[in-house]
């Protein structure tokens, strides 16, 4: 069981980032956070966002969702090298905020409830 | 409880003042603050910098940073340990070669210390298979090795490597729990744990000391194989040896116990140092005389960080890009730029105070240039990456000069750490820590 | 400083390039809190050089909601005094990051530069080649020779080039909150851009109480009226404006909030495509980002359709013109057919109203969605200081009296261990109200 994202729910404010990376430092930062705003196509209005789990990126967008298994080689592929790479590799997968009892505080940070747990 | 703490101020007082070794076996012993060299070479990963981590950590500081070039020159005659990290082992060992080969035995052989982990762990284990069987040092076989290939549960890409007409498989990733076997330098303690990313478990012959064995798994442990299988393979087996040559020793650790998400394992690392450099009887360097390190001018260092900045915004922006290069026997992917970047802003971070490098401008000045061309080389393959062309050849030649400019850094970085902590009283300023930076590190969890 | 700073101010000489830099004194944010206070103060200090100061507010980069804003400080050009632009969207919040407290630029660049900063370094690099260009062109060379998307850039366009009065400093592609020409400003110092990316971090003092004040304030401010709502047209209607609101609908396709403001007030307008597709557009510049909502009213009282104004709006983006001031000027000159108004932006200039204090008109004057207990001009002049000071975005604040003063400074206080009142925020709001 991991949180889900809404994309269409889903305003692009970070704030979910920013809880994330507090989590991470126990200070506010963002670069340690699993949970990251894709914002690199501002100028077309297209965003998502990006969650790490232990053995998936998921990508949430617009189109729905992506889930890439981590180190995962596309089929067809010649690469059939020991991949000891990970994307986002100095991010820790989601823990849920398993040290805190009110659960993921991404969740309870997230102002328009895009992120959710089943 | 900082586990780090108490073999801080061992070796740095180690440093100053060394302290009477251990004259069993009437050997001369070795009794100050060892001098260490980390692999950085042909075949290692970025995993090398978690052995710069926990020696720091440790007060480990007379740090030497050498490549299959150093070793072939010597570089070896000037050290008391060698540290081996992950990364691919045939790697190392094309790269190390004959010279390399015979310059690490000629070290051993002396009375050096070698700590090898994952890649660094098989690298000495005898191996019929060329160029490996230059470095048959060391009589254990591999459980992991198996000629039919077990299916594989999940990422299979990573689950095994060819070796011959066999397989190296790894039964799990992330974390195991290991059993002390009682053995000094680990002694009689409670299980720990350390994650094993591809490290061998090992069956020890002749006089081949076993110090740790896999006793189970826990809730981190992911499991690649059916996990009967990977019981069969991994529980009871050797996780960490210890084997002699000539007057020195080698320690093999399978699974990654310079993680620094481990303190307790990290702890034995140190223990394996003292223990055996007070008996092994290498002559030992002398200490040099004290230098003061020569404050930089500022703008010498402002210039530095400043392109390790820019190096480090383009590798944060790189960081989820999808592509991948296959370079020896590993994929790499852009996030392991930022593994690099970062390991260097952590000493770079801060802006006052003494300055963490110091004594050495020129140095530091084609450091700056290499890392100038480093930031310009990532710009340019993040826009040939947007414009979806060919970056197989700017990959490797940015990996290799990032790892060679990463090294040259912590070198002149901890030979002026290790000055500062042998200079005079007065001239011993601690470096200004600087910000934190995000790294994920909690406080508390660190605490 | 330790908490909720870099503990970094820096002064930049345009002239030579050279910083330099002091510890934030824990002494002034005690007194003065932070943005705009503080950013006035730095300006006094530097008046000789008619410097721009950049900075943010004390909670800016927080969990506090609503908290994105960064401010530049500097002489405007309409008024000839003082003021301080709202740095939104995640600008603000980058420059909270980016090592830098605050930052004087003093002086002015012998050629055409770009302000870089990141990670502590503030450098004055040649942008010779940027100058002509116009905002976009410019915010894709930076992103792209410095290797990054997540670059934030404050560019001046070519209405600035020219020494127009109507030249803004745009936020990236799109409109930001510049009713003072500071863009001109900029341009006159020779600065096509400052450039902007944040990678540290923010220590707070009592983290863990801190945090959970923020998941209750949160909790408390999504019982406003402003909740279920967003967009240009829900904020229109609030301001009394439906039909302006109903007027651009048709266009709207996704609506953004600024960084970790609950209210997305930025309503994307698709000119070209279908509105109602959220997919990846193929086409690269779609449409326009409505993020200064009064200048697309102001385009709708000239009389223009929607999409004609959504155009005029984006061409306004690139060319660097406050659409506010451009629609007034207009109306003024009885101009109202789009694109003649298009085809002439080089020539359209002429004096324009100067806002009355030192804050951006670009926030309504208005409580929005919320009652107060108070309104008009000295409760929105105050309302706009504290959050300046605080670094609440602008807009929110006027949505929000769950983020009232008195939360405002018990999380201050909270936030760094220092002595900060409600007499603090009061003496730094009247520094900056006069």
């Amino acid at each position: 069981m991991g949180v889900k994202i809404d994309p269409l729910k889903c305003n692009a404010c970070m704030a979910c980032e920013l809880a994330c990376g507090y989590h991470r430092d126990d200070a506010f930062a963002l670069l340690s956070s699993c949970v990251v705003l894709y914002r690199a196509k501002d100028r077309k209005d297209y965003y998502g966002v990006m969650l790490k789990e232990e053995e998936s990126l998921i990508i949430a967008r617009p189109e729905g969702l992506e889930v890439n298994r981590i180190g995962a080689v596309d089929e067809g592929s010649s690469d059939k090298g020991d991949a000891s790479a990970k994307p986002m590799l100095l991010r820790e997968a989601c823990d849920l905020c398993d040290d805190r009892d009110d659960g993921p505080l991404c969740q309870q940070m997230c102002p328009v409830g895009a992120i959710y747990q089943d | 409880m900082d586990l780090y703490q108490p073999y801080t101020a061992r070796n740095h007082g180690l440093a100053l003042v060394p302290e009477p070794g251990d004259r069993a076996g009437g050997l001369a012993p070795w009794s100050g603050h060892p001098r260490i060299a980390v692999y950085t070479g042909g075949g290692s990963s970025h995993s090398w910098l978690w052995l710069v981590e926990i020696f720091e950590r440790l007060g480990f500081w007379d740090l030497v940073f050498a490549d299959e070039i150093d070793v072939a020159r010597g570089a070896l005659d000037q050290v008391q340990v060698l540290a081996v990290s992950g990364g691919d082992t045939f790697g190392m060992a094309r790269a190390l070669g004959p010279r390399g080969a015979a310059g690490l035995e000629s070290f051993l052989r002396a009375g050096g210390l070698y700590l090898g982990s994952c890649a660094g762990a098989y690298l000495p284990l005898n191996s019929s298979k060329e160029p490996l069987n230059l470095f048959n040092w060391v009589p254990a076989k591999i459980t992991n090795l198996s000629r039919h290939l077990p299916r594989a549960r999940q990422m299979p890409q990573k689950f095994c490597t060819p070796y011959g007409c066999s397989y190296v498989f790894h039964p799990v990733r992330e974390e195991t729990v290991l059993e002390p076997t009682g053995l000094a330098p680990f002694g009689v303690g409670q299980s720990l744990r350390a994650p094993l990313y591809g490290g061998p478990a090992m069956i020890a012959s002749g006089e081949v000391e076993v110090l740790a064995t896999y006793q189970g798994f826990s809730e981190r442990t992911r499991f690649l194989v059916d996990p009967e299988l990977a019981r069969q393979t991994l529980l009871g087996r050797a996780a960490v040896i210890r084997s002699r040559l000539g007057r020195g020793c080698l320690y093999l650790f399978g699974p990654h116990f310079e993680h620094p998400g481990y303190a307790e394992a990290n702890r034995l690392v140190a223990e394996a140092i003292y223990h055996d450099l007070a008996r092994t009887g290498w002559p030992g360097r002398q200490a040099a005389a004290a230098e003061v390190p020569r404050p930089l001018e500022p703008g010498v260092l402002r210039d530095l960080r400043r392109q390790v900045s820019n190096a480090r915004v383009v590798a944060l922006g790189l960081e989820d890009h999808p592509a991948r290069w296959r370079i020896g026997r590993k994929l790499y992917e852009p996030a392991k730029f930022r593994v690099f970047c970062e390991a260097l802003w952590q000493r770079l971070r801060s802006r006052r105070g003494a300055l963490p490098l110091a004594g050495d401008p020129e140095a530091v000045e084609a450091l700056t240039a290499a890392w100038r061309a480093i930031a310009e080389g990532l710009r340019a393959l993040k826009r040939e990456l947007a414009l979806e062309q060919d970056t197989q050849a700017r990959a490797e030649a940015l990996f290799s000069a990032i790892n060679r400019a990463t090294a040259d850094f912590m070198d002149i970085y901890f030979r002026n750490a290790y000055r500062r902590l042998t200079a005079p009283a007065p001239f011993r300023p601690d470096p200004a820590p600087g910000r934190r930076l995000p790294t994920g590190d909690r406080q508390r969890r660190q605490a | 400083m330790e908490f909720l700073s870099s503990d970094n101010v820096g002064v930049l000489d345009l002239a030579t390039g050279e910083v330099s830099e002091d510890e934030l004194a824990e002494d002034l944010v005690a007194e003065k809190i932070g943005g705009a206070a503080i950013n006035a103060y730095l300006y006094e200090q530097h008046q000789d050089a008619d410097p721009v100061v950049l900075g943010s507010g004390l909670l800016t980069g927080t969990l506090v909601p609503g908290t994105s804003l960064g401010l530049m400080s500097a002489k405007s050009p309409l008024t000839g005094a003082l003021c301080h632009v709202p740095i939104v969207q995640y600008a603000g919040m980058e420059l909270k990051y980016s090592g830098f407290d605050y930052l004087v630029l003093r002086g002015k660049a012998p050629e055409p530069s770009l302000v870089w900063i990141h990670d502590g370094i503030a450098d004055v690099e040649p942008a010779g080649d940027l100058w002509g260009q116009d905002v976009w062109q410019t915010v894709d060379a930076i992103r792209s020779n410095m290797g990054d998307e997540m670059i934030q850039v404050l560019a001046v366009g070519p209405a600035a080039e020219r020494g127009s009065s109507l030249a803004a400093v745009m936020n990236n592609f799109w409109p930001g909150a510049d009713r003072f020409a500071l863009g001109k400003a900029l341009a006159e110092r020779n600065i096509k851009a400052i450039a902007i990316r944040g990678m540290g971090l923010l220590e707070v003092a009592e983290d863990e109480d801190f945090v959970e004040r923020c998941v209750e304030l949160l909790a408390k401010v999504k019982e406003g009226a402003w909740a279920g709502k967003q967009g240009f047209a829900d904020l229109a209607e609030a301001m009394g404006r439906p039909e302006a609101g109903g007027w651009l609908q048709p266009l709207i396709h996704r609506s953004r909030a600024s960084f970790n403001v609950p209210f997305a007030y930025n309503s994307f307008a698709m000119i070209e495509g279908d509105p109602s597709v959220l997919t990846e557009p193929d086409i690269d510049e779609p449409g326009v980002l409505v993020s200064d909502p009064l200048g697309a009213m102001a385009l709708q009282e000239l009389g223009l359709g929607a999409a004609e104004a959504a155009g005029l709006l984006r061409d306004c983006a690139k060319d660097g013109l406050d659409a506010a001031n451009l629609a007034a000027l207009c109306q003024a000159q009885g101009k109202t057919d789009a694109a003649a108004i298009s085809a002439a932006l080089a020539d359209i200039d002429g004096e324009v109203a100067a806002p009355s204090g030192p804050f951006s008109p670009w926030a309504p004057a208005q409580p929005l969605l919320a009652d107060f207990g108070e309104s008009g001009d000295a409760w929105w002049q105050r309302r706009q200081a504290v959050a300046y000071i605080m670094g609440l975005d602008p807009i929110f604040a006027l949505m929000s009296p769950e983020l009232s003063e008195e939360v405002l400074v018990e999380m201050a206080a909270l936030g760094t261990e220092l002595d900060i009142t409600a007499e603090t925020l009061d003496q730094a709001v009247s520094s900056l109200l006069g």
